[in-house]
């Protein structure tokens, strides 16, 4: 068994084999998930990611291998000029710019795509640790990262709603009747922290994002909304959920 | 390592030429199954990507192997991977505030890319093996992703009378284990009776039956009508 693990450590064709199908499988795991949720980065994209990343850590195993075997004459001569790394560390800044592009920032101060971006660069960094043979690294960290992901969502969402915090947008008639609106939410018993106007859609009627502290006894959360609603003055109602 | 690339692997004329010709290879494989898919960087890009990836590695080596330059070989290549992080981020669009498009393309061609620069430091088996890995993910992984249950958020819209109505649907959704993203009321004022719409966006949380969460809305006292909406 030990000398296995060992034998798989070493730089030869079956650790290769094994690194890559490791970094595949790594970026498969984190990819099950999210595809799942039918989020936009889907199962072959974190795959894709892994094994690229592992890739570039094995061109370094490979160059280094030759600079100290078969290229050996000029390493002495010129000196050893190698960084093993360089190639991962590049990994790191490409799959930020990659991951980037997957975050949006729509319409009312939402944005999303957070959680697919980071996904993404987890998935590259499980493939520079597989392709560097840190074997005992991935393994645990392959269930530390979909414990995060998966299991700590749940988790997030119950604390949020216990904070009572919502935020709405609200579009109304008059740009005076945002004093109606706040009546109305202080009626509920709900502390209001913001009122953030926004700019004049193409109907030109104003909107505004309202943010509050809902009170725990007075009013539910379907109550508030409905209150709201309900308003003469109001014509429509968005709630942002991030 | 192998044994039969053993003689193709320092830079030499031959070796740059067939390490040119499998970039063009190894590109148009990963690049064929893309255009098969009608996807935006097809064939053409991915074997350029390739081809420049080969380049930019095989230079670095050459300078320090055949020229004997004091340099890091691998300086040039590194930064291929960061400049395709740029171009793939390019590729990624967005539709309708939320979703993306692109995505796989741009993870393609960084892929794609690097396993250019595998060819071009003449370490071939990883370029194989990898286009092989790239090959499976792309279409045995693509069927299996596709018969991934996705839990899809659907949007109802909802015409009720009663004020308490809403506050049913919304109990019932929370119960369920569906979450409601998006909520959006117009009222509509012409009519002596107030009658209100909402378009509800429901997420579920499990898999649910669309057709039977309809009809239990559509019993709720209140409500005058329910459907939902592609």
């Amino acid at each position: 068994m030990q000398e296995i693990w060992n034998y798989l450590k070493d730089f030869n064709f079956a650790s290769v084999v094994v690194r890559l199908l490791l970094a595949m499988i790594s970026g498969g795991l984190i990819g099950y998930g999210r595809e799942k949720k039918e989020r936009n980065a889907g199962l072959r994209t974190y795959m894709l990611i892994s094994i690229g990343a592992a890739l570039t850590l094995l061109i370094s195993f490979y160059e280094n291998e030759m600079l100290t075997g078969a290229w050996a004459s000029v390493t002495e001569k010129l000196g050893m000029k190698f960084d093993a790394s360089r190639f991962a560390a590049q990994v790191l800044a490409g799959i930020g710019f990659l991951a980037a592009g997957t975050i949006v920032a729509s319409a009312h101060q939402q944005v999303s795509g957070l959680t697919s971006a980071i996904g993404l660069f987890a998935a590259a960094v499980l493939g520079i640790a597989s392709g560097a043979a840190f074997y005992e690294c991935v393994i645990p960290a392959i269930v530390i990262i979909i414990f995060s992901m998966e299991v700590l969502q749940p988790l997030e969402v119950l604390y949020k709603r216990r904070l009572r915090n919502i935020t709405i947008t609200v579009k109304y008639i008059n740009p005076t009747d945002v004093d109606m609106i706040k009546r109305t939410i202080e009626d509920q018993g709900a502390q209001l922290f913001d009122i953030d106007p926004e700019e004049v859609d193409e109907d030109n009627y104003p909107s505004a994002i309202f943010s509050m502290k809902m009170s725990k006894e007075k009013s539910s959360h379907s109550e508030m909304l409905s209150s709201i609603a309900e308003l003469p003055c109001v014509l429509s109602l968005h709630e942002l959920i991030s | 390592m192998l044994g039969i690339f053993d003689g193709i692997r320092d830079i030499t004329a031959l070796s740059t030429m067939i390490r040119l010709l499998m970039a063009v290879l190894l590109g148009g494989l990963i690049g064929l199954e893309r255009s098969y898919k009608n996807r935006p960087a097809g064939f053409r890009t991915h074997i350029l990507v390739c081809i420049g990836a080969s380049i930019a590695s095989m230079t670095g080596i050459y300078l320090y192997l055949n020229m004997e330059l004091p340099t890091d070989i691998s300086r040039l290549g590194t930064q291929v991977v960061s400049g395709l992080g740029f171009i793939g981020g390019g590729t990624i669009i967005v539709i309708n505030n939320r979703k993306i498009k692109g995505l796989t393309t741009a993870a393609g061609l960084w892929t794609c890319g690097i396993i250019g620069l595998a060819v071009g430091a003449g370490f071939y088996e990883g370029a194989i093996l990898t286009t092989g890995l790239v090959l499976l993910a792309e279409t045995a992984f693509s069927y299996l992703g596709s018969k991934i249950t996705h839990n899809e958020a659907f949007k109802i819209l909802l015409e009720y009378n009663d004020k308490n109505a809403l506050n049913y649907v919304m109990r019932y959704c929370k119960n369920n284990r569906m979450a409601i993203s998006n909520l959006e009321v117009t009222s509509m004022r012409d009519s002596a009776i107030s009658v209100y719409s909402v378009i509800l966006t429901v997420r579920p949380r499990d898999k649910v039956d669309k057709a039977k969460v309809i009809s239990y809305i559509n019993d709720i006292d209140g409500v005058i009508s329910v459907e939902s909406l592609k």
